[in-house]
């Protein structure tokens, strides 16, 4: 088998993770041994299928990879699909995992004495600058977006300034931060993500992931 | 530290030099693009880089209006108005077509090659200059009108080294039809357009959901559609089983008459069929393609059907180089032949007859060989014979 020959899927990191794996073994994916062992160093992994390999990457990166045509497809959530925006990326199915919201979220105090409709300018912290800018914009607003990697929350709180942007999953972390949600972008869940050349080019193979995955969350929703 | 302006090696961003081999390697990928168009009767034309703006966005109407934010513009000092240059040279031909070529006979086929320039490159697509190469066939709406184009686009990339692509069979008045049939607003059809972009099935189920009384059982169309991409073979009965108003159900016959016509040819590419695509095919009317070829990011090529500002029926399609040059393998060096310092001009000549490329000594040389290795000269010339020259350096070969 050559290495030309073979299909790459990109995996996120962390939460996702732990959430996919039912998923990857309904579609019949068994990773190597390594892909589980926390202490393993590798990055790419070997599955009981000689066609597959995977790759974990950070869950931003899987849509740089797959956009690239690096990885031929991988899961992402809508949230890091939507913020990228590549037109060489597919995203043809839910995979109904990763639920969670991206949320805009101020501290109490600002929302009391807040009206939106007067904002010409906001300054906001987020991990997501180009899906905040284009939600603000599309309401004439012009959003000046401080990137972040993490720890969101502690932004407003620090005078960074006063909105975030973020995903929130139950809203412990922005209470405890005394933050409260103002609006919803989206609705987030992840997907199964496809390279636009690599489906075209390899159409018979990925369109046989995509159904074998396809069964897996139907078979993942009647077990539930 | 020295400042980027003083940096004479800094470029603008998505512009390149070509440096040896890979400029020959490009001038000669144009030859053989041209030639095979040459060879079935596109003949070439050659519009200027620049012309005046209104003339390269005039037809709004045919995707002069798509690239008018991709143009740069400059004012011509003699007339004291805006020229452009230009970022596409379909439109050109098209002018030459409804223009300077109107009275000559259709259908008429014509081929060119050039460069265009961009304002912006994309994230995937950093180059803002690059070659285009492509034909338009004017004044033909029939099927084999399409089947030639098709077949036209493998195999001049076949010439130019790149074997099987990938063509991808697009028809992006299909979903208009059916959109146009339910009568939606026109935020609701963009939303619809992204999602189906993004062959997001998800996003698509949420609107038709959303207005789910207009959409009736077109929701149901749409979802499949949305899935609808694979093998020509695969997809065509599937949309031929769909329920679709009859001026889409005719997208569909066009798109299976198109494949039967190219499989009738022998043509050795892999069809596949995309009913949803529509990026960058906002002004095509009926079959329209996107080449790909294994292990390439981005396409190599688009083209389809359309009808020109003077209302004729046209096709064609354009291939990109820069993408081109991405899947073509690094050339093979050149092998060159050094003459030595005073050898006979009229010794070379039967020698370049039989295809070498010979590179002449301007001094004399203390050791031939050694001159002949730092100047890239695989063979050298030595009393009427052609020694090969071993890759080692100029020092005495060492003994294991």
């Amino acid at each position: 088998m050559s290495q030309d020959d073979k299909l790459i899927l990109a995996l996120p990191k962390g939460r996702i993770l732990a959430e996919m794996m039912p998923i990857l073994q309904r579609a019949g994916i068994e990773p190597e041994a390594a892909f589980d062992d926390p202490k393993s160093r590798a990055l790419r992994f070997t599955t009981s299928d000689p066609r597959l390999d995977l790759i974990r990457v950070r869950s931003f990166d899987v849509a740089t990879f797959v956009a690239f045509g690096a990885a031929h497809f991988g899961v992402a959530g809508n949230d890091v699909v939507m913020e990228f925006d590549y037109p060489e990326l597919y995203a043809p199915l839910d995979l109904e995992a990763g639920k969670c919201r991206l949320v805009v979220a101020a501290p109490e105090a600002v929302v009391a004495v807040d009206n939106p409709s007067e904002w010409s300018h906001v300054r906001v912290a987020t991990k997501y600058p180009n899906l905040t800018q284009r939600h603000f914009a599309q309401r004439g607003v012009q959003a000046e977006c401080i990137k972040l990697n993490g720890a969101i929350e502690l932004a407003p709180m620090l005078g960074l300034c006063r909105r975030i942007v973020d995903l929130v999953s139950t809203g412990a972390t922005l209470k405890s931060n005394g933050l409260v949600e103002i609006e919803t972008i989206t609705e987030v869940s992840s997907r199964l993500v496809v390279n636009r050349a690599a489906l075209k080019t390899r159409a018979t193979a990925l369109g046989a992931w995509i159904e074998r995955f396809q069964a897996a969350v139907e078979g993942g929703r009647d077990a539930a | 530290m020295s400042s980027d302006t003083e940096n004479r090696a800094l470029l603008p961003s998505g512009l390149h030099d070509l440096l040896p081999p890979r400029a020959a390697q490009e001038a000669a990928t144009i030859r053989a693009l041209t030639d095979a168009f040459t060879a079935i009767g596109y003949e070439q034309v050659k519009p200027p880089l620049v012309e005046f703006e209104t003339t390269l966005t005039g037809a709004a109407d045919n995707g002069g209006g798509s690239l008018a934010g991709q143009m740069f513009r400059l004012m011509d000092p003699a007339s004291q108005r805006m020229m452009a240059v230009r970022a596409d040279i379909t439109l050109q031909v098209a002018r030459i077509a409804e223009t300077r070529l109107r009275d000559t006979p259709r259908p008429l086929r014509l081929s060119y090659a050039g460069e265009v320039l961009r304002v912006r490159g994309s994230q995937l697509r950093p180059e803002r200059l690059f070659a285009q190469a492509g034909v338009e066939l004017i004044g033909a709406a029939d099927v084999s009108a399409d089947v030639e184009v098709v077949v036209l686009a493998a195999e001049a990339l076949a010439a130019a080294g790149i074997g099987g692509p990938t063509i991808d069979l697009n028809s992006p008045a299909l979903v208009a039809h059916l959109l146009n049939d339910i009568g939606l607003d026109d935020g609701v059809v963009a939303q619809l357009r992204v999602a189906l972009d993004h062959k997001d099935s998800g996003a698509v189920r949420e609107v038709t959901r959303a207005h789910g009384v207009a959409f009736g059982s077109a929701a149901r169309v749409l979802d499949e559609l949305v899935n609808a991409a694979g093998t020509a073979e695969d997809i065509l009965p599937k949309l031929r089983a769909l329920d679709l108003p009859d001026a889409a159900a005719a997208e569909v016959d066009r798109l299976a008459a198109v494949v039967a016509g190219v499989r009738a040819t022998g043509a050795a590419l892999s069809l596949t069929v995309d009913p949803v695509e529509y990026r960058g095919f906002e002004y095509h009317t009926g079959v329209s393609f996107t080449v790909f070829a294994a292990g390439i990011r981005g396409e190599l090529g688009r083209g389809g059907r359309y009808i020109t500002a003077a209302g004729e029926a046209a096709t064609g399609f354009s291939l990109y180089l820069d993408s081109i040059m991405r899947a073509l393998p690094e050339p093979a060096a050149a092998q060159k032949l050094y003459l030595p310092f005073g050898s006979p001009a009229a010794e070379a000549v039967p020698l370049r007859a039989d295809g070498w490329t010979t590179v002449a000594g301007l001094a004399p040389e203390t050791d031939v060989q050694a001159e002949a290795r730092r100047l890239g000269c695989s063979h050298c010339w030595h009393d009427g014979e052609i020694l090969t020259l071993s890759d080692r350096g100029g020092d005495a070969p060492t003994e294991i």
